[in-house]
């Protein structure tokens, strides 16, 4: 998703704003929803095959009308849509091209064809080293979630059910397969202009000796030092394994910390009320089996006031203590979003626990680019850095599971004076 | 009431015409359709059904 700033997408309007010139690109780029860079490489391509492209510019400067500065969000196509739109326009530029050559309108075959294979190969090379959209990454991951479902589900919280580090990597693989195709591609095109180029100007042979000696060298310095290269792309592989592996098992130990473990010790608290502790233990077991089986957990909610919410209700049932939500804002959960919702519960059940029976207040905050949630209670505190090794509710649960997220989360506390957990999520660039 | 025209059929059909138009006319001896003038036409063709198709694609 990309923000652009002239009318409304259904209108053709330059849009000064975004442009480098007139802003005729970037508007017609907006109305049809497809890479500004894409039209800025037409324009320029058509430009050096006769000037046609400065004429279409010009045209474009004098007839379509510029767009107000009222901004709006408009989404880039991605995906098929997109491939089939690039390729569309690559054609119909090759046509324009071949017919200005028939034509006689052509400058010279040794400098239109490579400069048009430089400006394709450049602009898939410039779009893979800029980035997927937010939203992108969030619909593949998505989709790959909705696409494994027999997956662990690791990291979600028992009101929360999230896909878990496979379905990750599998979002991850892909894009990483996309990635590496379009840059494959890019180069491609790229070292083909430059053929073109040695081949139309008549250097072809000379450059020909030039990198047969190079790629003579390169053998030669690749079957002395592969013993090396293989033992340092091997103890890398591996060395990934085992963060991931350990990964997972923070993430699985985490998840059982807030949710299984928890109930185990309000079971034992409330030995003497056998309703209260078979009820205990029915809910979490529908818990753990929609966990195990991949299904969304019983009540979940998509957004993230509506999750807070529910996690302080359920504390303050569990535990019997008041807790106040204020939340400012709202947003789709997404599952990094989730990890906050998990981290936050989990300082609500700290404080209900520890918290000598005091209200806990939550407040939270929600903008575009970043996420605030502050737990505090006013109960008796406690030394941070009294904690015992083995106990994961605050290193792992919270404060873990929020660097595995990219975010960060800080426990404020002193004997005597409550707790603060401050948990922030920042949007990834 | 008329059903909304698929784009894409409808743009893939005119380019179907035309190219038939163009081999027509060179049949008759109207037109000589050489490398030059197919070649353009041929990617016009392809790439219009194209942008069609990816454009009529939901966002």
């Amino acid at each position: 998703m990309t923000t652009a700033s002239a009318g409304s997408a259904g209108e053709l309007r330059r849009d000064r704003d975004a442009g480098w010139i007139g802003g005729v690109a970037a508007g017609v780029a907006r109305r049809f929803g497809v890479d500004v860079t894409l039209v800025r490489l037409a324009f320029v391509v058509a430009a050096a095959a006769g000037g046609a492209g400065f004429a279409a510019y010009a045209l474009g400067w004098l007839l379509i009308p510029a767009g107000d500065s009222r901004p709006s969000r408009v989404r880039i196509r991605t995906g098929r849509a997109a491939v089939e739109v690039a390729l569309g326009t690559g054609l119909l530029l090759v046509a324009v091209l071949l017919t200005l050559r028939e034509l006689g309108l052509w400058f010279s075959d040794a400098i239109v064809w490579p400069l048009f294979l430089i400006a394709a190969g450049g602009a898939l090379i410039w779009r893979q080293s800029m980035g997927e959209p937010a939203d992108t990454v969030g619909r593949e991951r998505s989709a790959s979630a909705a696409a494994v479902p027999g997956a662990v589900r690791a990291e979600a919280g028992p009101s929360v059910a999230a896909p878990g580090r496979a379905e990750l990597a599998v979002a991850e693989g892909r894009r990483a397969a996309v990635a590496i195709s379009r840059t494959g591609i890019g180069i491609a095109l790229v070292i083909a202009a430059g053929v073109v180029f040695l081949q139309a100007t008549g250097a072809l042979g000379a450059a020909r000796d030039v990198l047969l000696a190079l790629i003579a060298a390169v053998v030669v310095l690749a079957v002395i030092f592969a013993p090396w290269i293989v033992r340092l792309l091997r103890s890398l592989t591996e060395e990934r394994a085992e963060r991931i592996r350990s990964q997972e098992r923070a993430e699985l130990a985490a998840h059982l910390h807030d949710s299984v473990l928890q109930t185990l010790a309000m079971v034992q608290r409330r030995a003497g009320e056998p309703t209260e502790v078979a009820a205990l233990a029915r809910r979490q077991e529908r818990e753990l089996r929609a966990w195990l089986s991949g299904r969304p957990a019983p009540g979940q909610s998509a957004r993230l006031a509506g999750a807070l919410e529910i996690a302080a209700a359920e504390v303050e049932e569990r535990h019997g203590v008041p807790v106040e939500v204020v939340v400012v804002g709202d947003r789709e959960l997404d599952t990094r979003h989730e990890a906050v919702v998990a981290a936050a519960r989990e300082a609500m059940t700290n404080a209900a626990k520890f918290g000598g029976g005091s209200p806990v207040d939550v407040y939270a905050e929600s903008a575009d680019s970043r996420t605030q949630v502050f737990v505090r209670d006013r109960g008796p505190g406690f030394d941070t850095g009294s904690i015992p090794p083995d106990r994961r509710g605050v290193r792992e649960s919270i404060v873990g599971r929020m660097k595995r997220y990219g975010g960060r989360a800080r426990v404020t506390s002193a004997p005597g004076s409550g707790t603060e957990v401050e948990i922030v999520l920042e949007e990834e660039q | 009431m008329f059903a909304k025209p698929d784009i894409t059929s409808v743009v893939a059909g005119v380019c179907i015409v035309a190219l038939g138009l163009l081999l027509l006319l060179d049949g008759t001896g109207t037109a000589d359709l050489r490398f030059g003038v197919l070649a353009p036409a041929c990617c016009a063709a392809v790439g219009a059904i194209l942008l069609a198709s990816g454009m009529g694609r939901p966002r």
